[in-house]
């Protein structure tokens, strides 16, 4: 069953010498489990379609449908809650909050699904171990290098079980090394169970998907 | 005295004013003339021309008809700007007929006859000494010049109380000036890095940083006497109306506007240089941005 | 992890600036605390003074403000016939001169000379020495010479001095008349620079050397029962042509009058330092909010809802207006000393009246007004926060 699905999705962009089209009519879905993704050059529209699939964008035209539910029909309020329990969000830099401990930022998704304190702390401690950071709980992301900072935000990310995890150019701001890291730390997530859809350049990541599609010009070519 | 009179003879007067206008009598231009305030004519709603009469009381004593020679606006005092200024001037053999029974004003044994006198010199610095002079020759007259406040003077007193406020105002000012200079100087952290990184001097830097203080400074400054200029018409009009009176409560004087601009403007260089020197002075690369 | 706990990790975070705007809105705010101080401290203070002599009822013989004298035509056989009135409990005539007074033949100063028929319990505390006595058999002119005065002079209970009335509009002056010390005094209602004596009525007579003194001024204690209203229209039905002034009235008019220009910038001041917090603290939060646009947009896109994100603002907001509100009353309170010092060097004023006068209701208003203040400081941050849009923003982050 699809976690998420995209039908002939459409996202035009207004400007002044006309609309662009990010996305041009994409269809796309993302099944229980599964490990998509998607390659293109700078600019062919694959954030956009992260943002759409990832319910934080409205497509011009098209559905996006998200445990069967048309998202467009969804209030606010509605899309917010799917973000925070069904989704998880990791970003090419990071946005952890800096005045925020480790641990607390991974708390933070939590608190606002009004996990109890003693659930949380302990599925925090749980996923700081799982990224490999047991030992920086109280640590700011200052105190952080590059690919601990994203390791924080993946398990962030993955702090209300997500059944996707969306990941946009995860490893861009690391080193090759860093980034296997994260690639690995990927396939333990997807192995979990954890549906992944990533947006990415580094050969090395898409690789380790199930299923490699390829963007340009606003639709996928493959 | 004679002022206290008057006063109580406004009842009186607009009544007298109802009576002639009531009795449609015609313009009397063989009736002394006397002059009306702007605020006493719109009340009683008397116009240039009108016979009004005067009485002592509102039974009708001692009345005298006149006739409204002109409107005036009274000189607006500062200590009074709340008062109505329902005001008459008049001949002073007009007055005495209403208020002074019968009583000749050459004889030194009648009544007081006027209770202020109003006296200009032809050198107006002898001010203090014929005062002075004129109080010792004659007990029971005090004589004021009316000249430069002295310190103890209330508009001296609150002329100061007005700096004090100023003093304050500033200051809380040059802490929100500081508070933005230093979200300026955040904001542009990563750049200052980059630019001592690549060997710009310190002191390159800091003179960019004064430069620019000093640009927003002087903008700042213009901007704040423009506006001083735009809020000291919306505030005089606003009061005038309110106290219907032609005082002028604020007024920005070029002197006022010059002590604006040089208190604002090392201020304002002052906060871009503070807000930015921890940049210039601290390590390179701590400066980085995390 | 509440709105206000990431407020407070927030406003940490960015502790100069926080530090910097706490300052600012603490030096403004005790700008406007003083203003709501000076907006009814006068008018309290002055109520007070009135109060405190224990008259609740003034009488005199003009119009207008009760601070222009006339004689009272039979002032002592009114005060008969007022105390007759059930209304009435008490009624004492006051009579006031300029007159000089002379310690020694060289020595001598111009004094306010008051006469009263009140022989004890006056508006004054004894600082050295007795009240004037209640027969003056035995001292045909005692006198009560304030501090200052008698520290000028070098006067004490016991000493004797001379005192010479100069009536006004009357050109010759009265011979002198031989006094006693019998009290040193602080005067409630001198002013600052005025040197007051008081005597008895019996001997103010003397020293103007008339046969009998009409006051232009009387006092009037009500009864309990029936209060200053009942006891000034008893008054103005025996006597319609005098006016009967309740220590209310007297206060509303002075509100109207005299202390206009105080109402004045009291409003206007108040009025621009609550817009000055504002603008302080919308820039400060606005700006913060336009620093974080990213990570704002990263919480929306992790699922934090609107709500909470406006919430953490108005409590950001709350956090640098409150602190700077608190911090503001003890430094309103210092300023408001200093600025009553201030104001006091007015000629003419009693020494005991002051501008700045502690109020609980000017502690209530202050919080009212900066709560307010901190909501519509926050209100435009959170509107930019509502309308973010969240993949727009995460894509100029990334290019940026």
């Amino acid at each position: 069953m699809a976690v998420v699905e995209a039908r002939r999705v459409t996202r035009l962009f207004p400007m002044a010498a006309g609309p662009v089209a990010a996305v041009r009519d994409v269809s796309l879905s993302v099944g229980d489990g599964e490990y998509v993704a998607v390659s293109g050059p700078s600019g062919c529209g694959k954030s956009t379609l992260l943002h759409l699939v990832g319910v934080v964008d409205q497509p011009t035209s098209g559905e996006i449908l998200f445990d069967a539910r048309d998202v467009a029909a969804l209030t606010e309020a509605e899309r917010s809650r799917i973000r925070l329990v069904r989704i998880g969000f990791v970003f090419q830099r990071f946005f952890l909050l800096p005045m925020l401990t480790a641990g607390e930022n991974i708390e933070l998704p939590q608190a606002e699904a009004r996990v109890p304190v003693a659930d949380r702390r302990a599925r925090t401690r749980e996923l700081l171990e799982y990224v490999g950071l047991a030992d920086r709980a109280d640590h700011l992301p200052s105190q952080l290098s590059g690919g601990e900072m994203q390791r924080v935000a993946i398990a962030r990310a993955l702090a209300n079980r997500p059944a996707l995890l969306v990941a946009d150019e995860p490893t861009g701001e690391l080193d090759e090394q860093t980034g296997e890291h994260i690639a690995d730390l990927f396939d333990r997530v997807h192995a979990d169970g954890t549906a992944i859809l990533v947006v990415t350049h580094n050969p090395v990541l898409a690789a380790r998907a199930s299923r490699r599609l390829t963007m340009k010009s606003g639709s996928l070519v493959s | 005295m004679i002022r206290r009179w008057l006063q109580g003879t406004a009842i009186a007067f607009v009544a007298g004013v109802a009576l002639a206008h009531a009795g449609d009598s015609p313009v009397d231009t063989q009736a002394p003339g006397v002059l009306l305030s702007r605020q006493l004519a719109a009340r009683a709603r008397v116009s240039i021309g009108d016979s009004v009469t005067f009485a002592s009381d509102p039974e009708g004593t001692r009345t005298v008809t006149l006739r409204v020679a002109g409107i005036y606006e009274p000189t607006p005092d500062p200590m009074r700007f709340t008062a109505q200024r329902l005001e008459a001037h008049m001949h002073l053999p007009d007055l005495l007929a209403v208020v002074a029974d019968g009583a000749d004003p050459a004889d030194p044994a009648a009544r007081e006859a006027v209770d202020t006198i109003n006296v200009k010199l032809t050198d107006p610095g002898d001010a203090g000494r014929f005062a002075a002079e004129l109080t010792a020759r004659a007990p029971g007259v005090a004589a004021t010049p009316t000249g430069r406040a002295r310190d103890d003077d209330p508009f001296a007193v609150l002329d100061r109380f007005h700096l004090a406020i100023s003093a304050v105002t500033v200051i809380g000012a040059t802490a929100f000036l500081l508070a933005l200079m230093v979200i300026r100087a955040e904001e542009r952290r990563d750049t200052v890095a980059i630019l001592r990184l690549i060997g710009i001097s310190r002191r390159s830097l800091l003179t960019a940083v004064a430069i620019e203080g000093l640009l927003i400074a002087v903008i700042g400054a213009i901007f704040g006497v423009l506006t001083a200029f735009a809020a000291e018409g919306l505030v005089n009009r606003f009061f005038q109306a309110r106290y219907d009176t032609a005082l002028v409560f604020l007024r920005v004087t070029p002197s006022i506007a010059l002590r604006s601009v040089a208190t604002a403007l090392p201020l304002g260089l002052a906060a871009g240089i503070a807000a930015s020197w921890p940049l210039l002075r601290g390590e390179i690369l701590s400066l980085f941005r995390r | 992890m509440t709105s206000l706990w990431l407020a407070w990790r927030t406003t940490k975070r960015y502790r100069v600036r926080a530090v910097l705007a706490v300052i600012g809105v603490a030096v403004i705010g005790a700008l406007l605390f003083d203003m709501l101080l000076l907006s009814r401290g006068l008018l309290a203070s002055f109520a007070d003074l009135l109060n405190s002599g224990g008259f609740d009822v003034r009488i005199v013989g003009s119009e207008g403000l009760p601070i222009v004298r006339l004689p009272i035509a039979g002032s002592t056989r009114l005060a008969a016939e007022l105390r007759a009135l059930p209304e009435v409990r008490d009624v004492v005539l006051i009579r006031i001169e300029r007159a000089t007074l002379w310690s020694n033949e060289r020595t001598s100063r111009t004094v306010t000379l008051v006469g009263t028929t009140q022989t004890s319990g006056g508006p004054y505390t004894i600082v050295r020495g007795d009240d004037l006595p209640r027969d003056s058999s035995s001292d045909r002119c005692p006198l009560l010479v304030s501090r200052r005065l008698a520290a000028s002079l070098g006067v004490e209970p016991g000493s004797s001095v001379q005192i010479s009335v100069s009536p006004e509009g009357v050109r010759s002056a009265l011979p002198p008349v031989a006094c006693r010390v019998t009290g040193v005094v602080n005067f409630f209602f001198a002013s600052t620079g005025e040197h007051s004596v008081a005597t008895t009525m019996t001997a103010l007579q003397e020293a103007l050397s008339v046969g009998a003194v009409d006051a232009d001024l009387m006092l009037v204690a009500s009864q309990p029962a029936a209060g200053p209203a009942a006891a000034v229209r008893a008054i103005q039905r025996v006597r319609p042509d005098l006016r009967a002034y309740s220590n209310e009235d007297v206060v509303a008019l002075f509100n109207q009058n005299g202390f206009a220009y105080f109402r004045q910038i009291s409003f206007v001041l108040s009025s621009l330092t609550m817009v000055f917090a504002f603008l302080l603290v919308a820039t400060l939060l606005t700006v913060s909010v336009n620093q974080r646009l990213g990570e704002i947009a990263a919480l929306r896109a992790l699922g934090i809802s609107r709500g909470r994100i406006a919430s953490i603002l108005l409590w950001e907001s709350a956090l640098l207006v409150g602190g700077g509100a608190l911090l503001a009353l003890p430094l309103g309170g210092l300023l408001a000393l200093g600025l009553d010092q201030l104001l006091r060097q007015m000629p003419g004023l009693p020494e005991r009246l002051h501008f700045f006068v502690f109020q609980w209701r000017a502690v209530a208003t202050h919080a009212a007004l900066f709560g307010v203040t901190a909501a519509a400081a926050a209100a435009y941050p959170m509107w930019l926060t509502a309308r973010l849009p969240i993949a727009a923003t995460l894509r100029r982050e990334v290019v940026g």
